[in-house]
């Protein structure tokens, strides 16, 4: 039996988004290790492991583990790389519906097999399974 | 990073990163990019605590979603 198919990487993925944004749930990905601060801690010499965060928290609840990218921004204001707060304050003005009540995050790995094979469709699974209307990725 | 996003794409979800590094992520074709030209990691949305630089970055992210399609491409902006 064949393998398969798979896409190519000369091939984009592309779904049309159709809602107005004023109607739209919004789910926050990052690969900037962020995470709740009573959540494990992401190891920085590399971790394939991901956290779901909850929609509700703000970002004093919240920190990052990481030793790959400059913290001068980040540890004054999550914000830079999570901008948590600012899609709750884009709710308020009603520029978007909404969060959804859960975000993603993962860390820094250089296993990309595992990542590729395992992180990544675990991830995306879990990210559709929210219900966002729209996806912001985010790294470092 | 843009494996994630495309993996996301792949399960019919609208998706849009923000990068600060423009070639790489082109390399690996993402469905909607924005970079925010001259920043760097750690300050993909600007300055610590400018709420209305945030904000403006997240929204022109948001609203390539309504834009004519331009995927594998990375959109640059200034904001300064």
């Amino acid at each position: 039996m064949e393998k398969p198919l798979e896409l190519s990487r000369y091939c984009v993925p592309f779904t049309p988004f159709v809602k107005p944004l004023e109607e739209s749930l919004v789910c926050l990905v990052t690969t900037a290790a962020v995470r709740a601060r009573n959540d494990a801690p992401f190891n920085v010499e590399g971790d394939n492991t991901w956290r779901r965060i909850e929609g509700s928290l703000s970002a004093k609840d919240l920190t990052y583990d990481d030793a790959h990218y400059d913290h001068a921004c980040v540890d004054r204001d999550l914000n830079c790389v999570f901008p948590i707060d600012r899609l709750a304050s884009l709710a308020r003005e009603g520029r978007i519906a909404g969060a959804t009540s859960e975000h993603f995050s993962m860390g820094f790995s250089q296993a990309l097999r595992e990542l590729r094979e395992t992180t990544v469709p675990q991830l995306a699974r879990a990210a559709a399974a929210a219900r966002p209307d729209a996806v912001l990725l985010t790294g470092g | 990073m843009v494996t994630v996003q495309r993996a996301i794409e792949m399960l019919g979800v609208p998706t849009v990163l923000i990068t600060v590094e423009p070639e790489e992520s082109a390399q690996a074709r993402p469905p909607r990019a924005l970079c925010p030209r001259g920043f760097v990691a750690g300050h993909s949305l600007g300055r610590a605590g400018d709420e209305a630089l945030q904000k403006w970055i997240v929204m022109d992210a948001l609203s390539l979603l309504r834009e004519p399609a331009r995927p594998g491409e990375v959109v640059r902006r200034d904001y300064t």
